[in-house]
């Protein structure tokens, strides 16, 4: 522990300095916010220009006093109502385009006696969609509103022609449900469908995408690191020094993984940032409590099993980085690799984000088992309904063997005899296809 | 005591894939010695030095060096040698008291040997005030110079010095030279090699040509001089090659 302390204080302090490596760091930290920001803006922006003024021209084909009593309700629930005379189809919505309403609407002929005769009357609608931004969605889904309104309006007033004494709401919906779910035998007060957006949003999709970021941070911090060492030639002083090839590589993967893991909190923190402002300004709950606090708590093994597997798949990918970086004679080449290498990699692990793994076809399932990455965003999908899934403590021995593996194979790239022979074999190869493309 | 044998190389081969880069070296340098390896750009320094420094392994032959194999016994080698490769850099965002700090703990358990240790390198360097400042600011001459300050603020006793003073203008050369004559005159010893052969001769007290992978020569500077006539070590290594290849210049 002696000589690994000042190796790691290296490492740390050589990465958190080097503007490649913090300025990806802080970049989501203020990038996401503004994002967010700039979306809520946007959003709510344009949705209040579409509702702030709804003007919509008619054409009454019916031109009963039923239609026109239709009108007035369609004025006094929020719409400015243009009366379009007696223009054809093509010339109102000409008519529409020029005076900037937002919509159409055509009373067909029949409407009156169609009500009369208790049937559904038809209204047509044609939105005048003048851009693609939000606004456009604003303005169908206001127009709709005020329809929904004033078909309420119609029925209460024809269900009290019939039945005088009956409440119409009641008529309209005479079942009234209330939704409970039952989470492990705890019956929570929310339906299910509430319980599972918030369950998915939260373990499935934040944790998992969380975890995805902080693997490829913590690779691409280790190979960073290391290829610096090749870049700036440190890496052959280093390796004469008087400490272990382990605590060299222990150092690599510890400071890679703190730089990382702090790189992972200011990920996680403007990404929430992002989502609180974003989807805050659509006016959606993101309360992490109410019926979500009701669920029962993953066990504390749970918890173990995830910080196992998280362990193992950091460990995991940071040797990989470090390998990457090793055999990169300087950071370009590594970022390279890592492209190559690392992502496609890490491709599949995503897919847990979208589907149960054994959903997926049986070739997907193995390259996702295949990976270490794959149990930590597995263990955090589970968590709430199996404690112990099996697929991960099988998944934490496999990651076990393999992270030793590489890390054992790590220990033995990293020597002057082999980085040598091998960065020496990877320049050969790229000089080979360079000079290829160039006699193409 | 002045006799002991610091390094023994016998009969050393190196061959990279079908390249042979060393072709039976054979060499010894002695206690409170500076020992010079001089040869033209690819005859074979690097190699062997990065063989004493145990970064490389050898492909045939055996290197001692204060009695261990550097095969077999490569950590407790490490323990004894520092080295100071040719285009060594820096860590860009330490500052140069920072890195001296971390190779002290690294080297020194006690905290005061530590606090010595870089305290003699900080002087060793002269670097004064820019210690404190990050190494990417630092000239090519300043990091050579924290460079030598850290591979001699361990107190090895054998430094592996490849061209230190490579690029360096002649007041901060002659800074270096003093220095490893310092490091000399307390008891360490030194292999180097280098292109200057003016530095070889006023630095070293004994030393080899190495010319495609073979010491083609090895004594004192005044020795080989006089065994070739020569006024200077320059001439002295022309005509040992002219010898060697059998040229009539």
């Amino acid at each position: 522990m002696g000589r690994l302390r000042p190796l790691v204080e290296k490492e740390v302090k050589d990465l958190l300095r080097d503007p490649r490596i913090y300025i990806g760091l802080i970049v989501p930290v203020i990038m996401f916010p503004i994002i967010g920001f700039a979306i809520s803006m946007a959003t709510s922006q344009a949705t209040e220009a579409a509702t702030r003024e709804l003007t919509v021209i008619v054409i009454d084909e019916d031109g009963t006093e039923s239609s026109g009593k239709f009108i007035s309700l369609l004025s006094n629930v929020g719409l400015k109502v243009i009366d379009a005379g007696s223009k054809s189809l093509d010339e109102a919505v000409k008519s529409a385009e020029k005076s900037g309403s937002k919509a159409l609407l055509v009373i067909r002929r029949g409407f009156e006696e169609s009500l009369m005769r208790f049937g559904r009357v038809n209204i047509e609608v044609y939105s005048i969609m003048r851009s693609m931004g939000f606004e456009s969605i604003g303005v169908q889904a206001a127009v709709g509103n005020v329809l929904g309104r004033a078909s309420d309006v119609l029925s209460s007033t024809l269900i009290s022609k019939i039945a005088p004494d009956v409440d119409p709401e009641v008529l309209r919906n005479p079942i009234n449900v209330t939704e409970y779910t039952v989470v492990k035998g705890r019956i929570i007060h929310a339906p299910p469908g509430l319980i599972f957006g918030q369950i998915v949003m939260g373990y499935g999709v934040m944790i998992p995408v969380f975890l995805f970021v902080l693997a490829m941070s913590v690779a691409q911090i280790a190979a960073t690191a290391t290829a610096v060492e090749n870049e700036e030639k440190t890496l052959e002083t280093l390796l004469t020094f008087p400490v272990s090839r382990y605590d060299i590589l222990l150092a690599k993967l510890l400071g890679s993984s703190v730089v990382a893991v702090i790189g992972g909190i200011i990920f996680a923190v403007g990404f929430m940032l992002y989502f609180q402002i974003s989807l805050g300004g659509l006016g959606l709950n993101l309360e992490i409590g109410g019926p979500l606090a009701e669920l029962p708590p993953p066990p504390p093994q749970s918890y173990v099993l995830l910080v196992a597997s998280l362990i193992l798949a950091i460990l995991f990918m940071t040797s990989l980085g470090v390998v990457l970086g090793a055999l990169s004679s300087d950071v370009r080449i590594a970022g390279s690799l890592q492209g190559v290498i690392v992502i496609p990699m890490m491709l599949p692990s995503l897919l847990i984000i979208y589907a149960s793994v054994n959903s997926l076809p049986l070739p997907l399932q193995i390259v996702v088992y295949a990976m270490p990455t794959s149990y930590p965003m597995i263990m955090a999908r589970e968590m709430i309904f199996t404690p112990m899934p099996m697929q991960v403590l099988y998944g934490i021995l496999y990651s076990a063997a393999l992270t030793l593996m590489v890390l054992y194979a790590t220990s033995k790239i990293l020597t002057p005899e082999k980085l040598l022979t091998l960065q020496h074999r990877i320049k050969l190869r790229r000089m080979k296809r360079r000079a290829g493309r160039d006699l193409e | 005591m002045a006799d002991e044998r610091i390094v023994e190389v016998e009969g050393l081969v190196k061959q990279f894939g079908g390249l042979t880069a060393l072709n039976g070296v054979s060499f010894s340098v002695n206690q409170s010695e500076i020992f010079g390896l001089i040869g033209p750009n690819g005859a074979g320094k690097t190699t062997t030095l990065r063989i004493l420094a145990t970064l490389l392994l050898p492909t045939s032959g055996y290197v001692r060096i204060l009695g261990y194999d550097v095969v077999k016994e490569a950590s407790k080698i490490r323990e004894l040698i520092s080295y100071l490769a040719e285009d060594a850099g820096t860590y860009r965002n330490l500052t140069g008291y920072e890195y001296l700090s971390i190779v002290a703990r690294i080297y020194f358990k006690s905290k005061r040997d530590v606090e010595e240790a870089v305290e003699e390198a900080v002087k060793v360097s002269g670097l004064g005030d820019r210690i404190m400042d990050k190494m990417k600011t630092y000239s090519k001459g300043m990091k050579r110079r924290i460079q030598i300050a850290r591979a001699l603020m361990t107190r090895p006793k054998l430094a592996i010095l490849d061209e230190p003073t490579a690029g360096l203008d002649v007041f901060h050369a002659q800074h270096i030279r003093d220095i490893i004559k310092s490091h000399v005159s307390n008891g360490g010893s030194v292999i180097l090699s280098s292109h200057n052969m003016l530095e070889v001769e006023n630095l070293c007290t004994r030393l080899a040509f190495i010319h495609r992978g073979r010491i083609i020569m090895e004594g004192e500077p005044q020795e080989i001089k006089n065994l070739y006539g020569a006024s200077n070590l320059e001439e002295a290594f022309l005509e040992v090659l002219k010898k060697w290849e059998g040229l009539g210049l």
